[in-house]
Parts: C-alpha cells; structure tokens; sequence
C-alpha cells in the first residue's frame, strides 16, 4: 500500500468520523461507504443489506444503482452469501461462483450474469446481534484480498458505530427505529428516482447521483429531499442541474 | 434470524366470510394477541401531522384506545404522530420516562390507564396512510418476535386501508411485501407522468395489474423501461 492510498484511506476515516459527530444519516452514510468501498478497496462492487426486523434482508446502499447489481440484493431473499453471513454472523465468500452454484443456486448464476467471479460478505454486529452484511464483488477471479476484507469490516464497524453512538442500545428500540428509518428512506429513495428519471429521461443510477449531489450542495438529509421529490414539492429542475457528469439515458 | 411469520398471521387472518367486512378490525384484533397489548388504534393522517380533513380514527379496540388516538389528534403530538413524520416504528416501553418527548400527551396518556406505546406507520416511502399505535396498561417493552409480527400486521393494515382508499375488497393481503425497487420506480414515474400523488400511482398501477391480469412486477418493469405508458383513465 503506497503513500497516496493510505493518504486516500486516513481521509475516508476522518470523512467517516466526521459524519458521526453531525447529525448521523445512516442512509446517506451507507452510501458512502460503499462507495468507498469500491475506491479504495479491490472490488468491483459492494453493497450493504440491512435487517427488517421481520426476518428478511433488505439492501440499504449499492456502489451502483444498475439494475443487474440491485437485483443481486433482492435475489439474496431465497440464498446468498449475505444470507448466510447474517445466519451465522460470521464472514462468507465465494472465490468462484461457477463451483458455487450448487451452494446459491438462485444468487451465483445472478451474480455471475452480472460479471462478478467473486463475492464476500461481512457482518455488521452490535454484540450478539447481527443487524446486517457489507457484500464485496470482485470481477476478476482470486478472491477479495484479506487486506480488503479487513478495511471492509473496519469500514461497516464504523457504521454500526454510528447506529449506537447516540443511546445505550439495552433494549434493542432504537436500533430498530434506525433501521426502520433507513429502510422506509431506501424506498422514499426509489419513489424519488421514478420521479426524476421521468422527468428528465435520465436512468436510475443518474437519477440517485442528482439526488445525492444536491442533498450535498445544499446541506439536506437525503432522505428529507427525497421525500419532497416523491411528494412533488422539490424543484426538479434544479436538482438535475446540479448533477455533474449527467449522461442521457441510452436507448434501447 | 426472526423466523419468518407471515404465512402463519395471513393464515390466522384468512376466515370463511366476507373479506370486505372488517379487514382492519381482524387484523388489529391479532395484533391485540400477538404482541400481547391491552389495545390497538388505527389514524388516518398525512405526514405534515398537521389537522387535515380526512383524518380519522378508523379502528380502535376498546375506549383507552379511542382516548389515545383522539388525545394525539387534539394535542398535535404523540408516538403515533412522531411514527408517522418520521417513517419509523416509536417504540416506548415507559411513556412517563417518555414526558420530555410528548409533554402535551403523556400525562393525559397515562391518564387514560396507558404505561406503555408503540406505535406502527403505515407507510410506504412518502405514501402515508396513518399509524398502528398499541397501548399497555403495564411498563415494558416488545420482543423480537413482537416486533417483527407488528411489522407485518402494520403491513396488512396498510393493504386493507389502501384497498379501502381505491374502493375495492382488500381481497390479496400481501401483495405490498412482495414488492420490490422497481415498483416504487414506477410509482414515482407514474406520479410524476399523470400529476398524481404517489398514493394514487400506486393505484393506478395496481389495478392496472389486475385489469390485465399481470403481476404488479412485471408492470412496473414496463413502466421503467419505458415500454408501457400509464393513463389517467380508470
């Protein structure tokens, strides 16, 4: 690891430190960190699935919105690394999903569609209790690195940290309303998407990085934008201004 | 892991009789069982929280309940209130440990006979519909298998008050967990394509589905890919 890189990772540590010390979205943070994921570890993707208290799994934050990565998460309801991770609580990879599709019938010929060789999830735990996955994709064959896999537990530590750092969590309620908060958020998110790819005619993946920016730009939750665009009181014009690198959706 | 509930709370809320006569009601009436509550309220509102014509009680269990829902609705503020802004479940195990919260609500509450609430949006990203608010006449706090069977029963009850929105029998109670991204897509493009609220694209969508007998899924999927264009026609 040179000099600039752990250069890059002191800066991501300090940019997640800060988030802890604001007003902590656990969405918005989720977000980011995958996406540093992607930057600063050696994958392809990732992507964090949280519990929903009702027995099942549901994604939070992906490195892409494209559709091929996002179903991937929902495929994972039925078999798949962050299934097993959450069972266990213990980390779970792949090094290649061609041999493993006996293991994930449903998530590795996905996964593979996709283009990902590699996949390994990790738990994100408080104590006993596991409330989630960070899942990594590799797109060439070997396996994540062991160096990848720790920074990326490190990375999700962080976020559970976040989750906690506000009350003693003895009976479990506030975790569940974080969760609650950031699952009810992801689909204010998805509403919000529609909204502004139909009126703009921009995909889904430029249409969540326009929301992101301009929460940025302007000092908002990215839930609270989200729910003025789905509700129809956001100015969208100006949201899709303020995206950078906006490219047209292609046609079929 | 929670094991996974759901079959066996649709079982118990499938009868014999008419589905169109008390959804809500039998479903709340588990809710009484299965999180082991003294009572359970139902509320229309919308998210502002603000006093809006349409908001009502729809639902209660017993008088306390009825007292609960009425005091939030007069004092402005409450679990249920706080559940509906916020998206979230509000979980109080102890509603006087809770008085710098709801100060205007937790007195008159307790009041009322109730020690502890917890309260259920019935929510859908930014389409709102109301809260779930279960009360208990004793200190404590839900279990994991509570929460998880209030989750799903909040989830019911937010498929039978919708039907009851677009005037039709809430007769496939489960339709709303099995959705997925694509289909919230949709819904915000269809809102913004026909100038309706979420709430209504929804809908629409939905009896789109069943008017040509596809899954809601598959509809969606046309919707953002922009093969199938929604109208306004009913």
């Amino acid at each position: 690891m040179n000099d600039h890189h752990e250069q890059r990772l002191a800066r991501v540590f300090v940019e997640l430190a800060d988030t802890l010390v604001d007003d902590f979205d656990l969405l918005e943070f989720l977000s980011m960190l995958v996406e540093r994921c992607v930057e600063l570890l050696d994958v392809a993707a990732a992507g964090v699935v949280l519990t929903d208290n009702k027995g099942g799994l549901r994604m939070a934050a992906a490195s892409s919105e494209q559709a091929r990565l996002v179903e991937l998460f929902a495929v994972q309801a039925d078999d798949g690394p962050c299934l097993d991770c959450v069972r266990t609580g213990l980390p779970v990879y792949s090094t290649d999903l061609v041999a493993d599709e006996l293991r994930w019938p449903r998530f590795a010929p996905a996964a593979r569609t996709a283009g990902f060789v590699a996949t390994h999830a990790v738990p994100m735990r408080l104590r006993r209790t596991v409330i989630g996955a960070l899942n990594l994709f590799k797109a060439e064959p070997n396996g994540v690195d062991d160096a990848s896999v720790q920074l990326g537990q490190a990375l999700a530590d962080v976020a559970t940290i976040g989750m906690l750092q506000q009350r003693a969590i003895d009976d479990n309620t506030i975790l569940i309303e974080q969760l609650q908060t950031a699952l009810n958020s992801r689909v204010v998110i998805e509403q919000a998407k529609g909204v502004l790819s139909a009126h703009t005619d921009v995909d889904m993946d430029h249409a969540f990085a326009a929301l992101r920016g301009y929460a940025r730009s302007h000092n908002l939750r990215l839930s609270e934008l989200a729910f003025a665009v789905a509700n129809g009181t956001a100015d969208l014009k100006a949201i899709i201004a303020g995206a950078n690198h906006l490219a047209r959706r292609a046609k079929p | 892991m929670t094991e996974n509930h759901r079959p066996r709370l649709r079982a118990l809320l499938a009868t014999n009789g008419d589905h169109r006569v008390g959804a809500l009601n039998r479903i709340c009436a588990l809710a009484v069982l299965e999180l082991e509550v003294t009572g359970v309220g139902v509320t229309l509102v919308g998210r502002s929280g603000a006093i809006e014509a349409h908001q009502r009680l729809v639902h209660a269990s017993d008088t306390v309940a009825a007292r609960l829902e009425d005091l939030q609705l007069t004092v402005g503020e409450g679990p249920g209130l706080t559940a509906v802004i916020s998206g979230a479940p509000v979980l109080i195990p102890d509603l006087a440990a809770a008085r710098s919260r709801w100060p205007a609500f937790c007195p008159d509450a307790q009041r009322a006979g109730a020690e502890a609430m917890f309260a259920f949006p019935l929510t859908l990203g930014a389409i709102t519909l109301g809260s779930l608010d279960c009360y208990r006449t004793t200190t404590g706090g839900l279990s994991t298998y509570h929460v998880a069977a209030a989750l799903m029963l909040a989830e019911m009850a937010f498929e039978a008050l919708l039907a009851e929105v677009a005037g039709h029998a809430p007769d496939d109670l489960g339709w709303i967990s099995d959705i997925h991204a694509e289909v919230h897509q949709a819904t915000g493009m269809v809102s913004y394509q026909l100038g309706v609220s979420v709430q209504a694209a929804l809908l629409r969508i939905r009896a789109y589905a069943y008017a040509h007998e596809l899954a809601v899924a598959i509809v969606a999927r046309r919707i953002v890919d922009r093969s199938l264009l929604l109208d306004n026609e009913n």
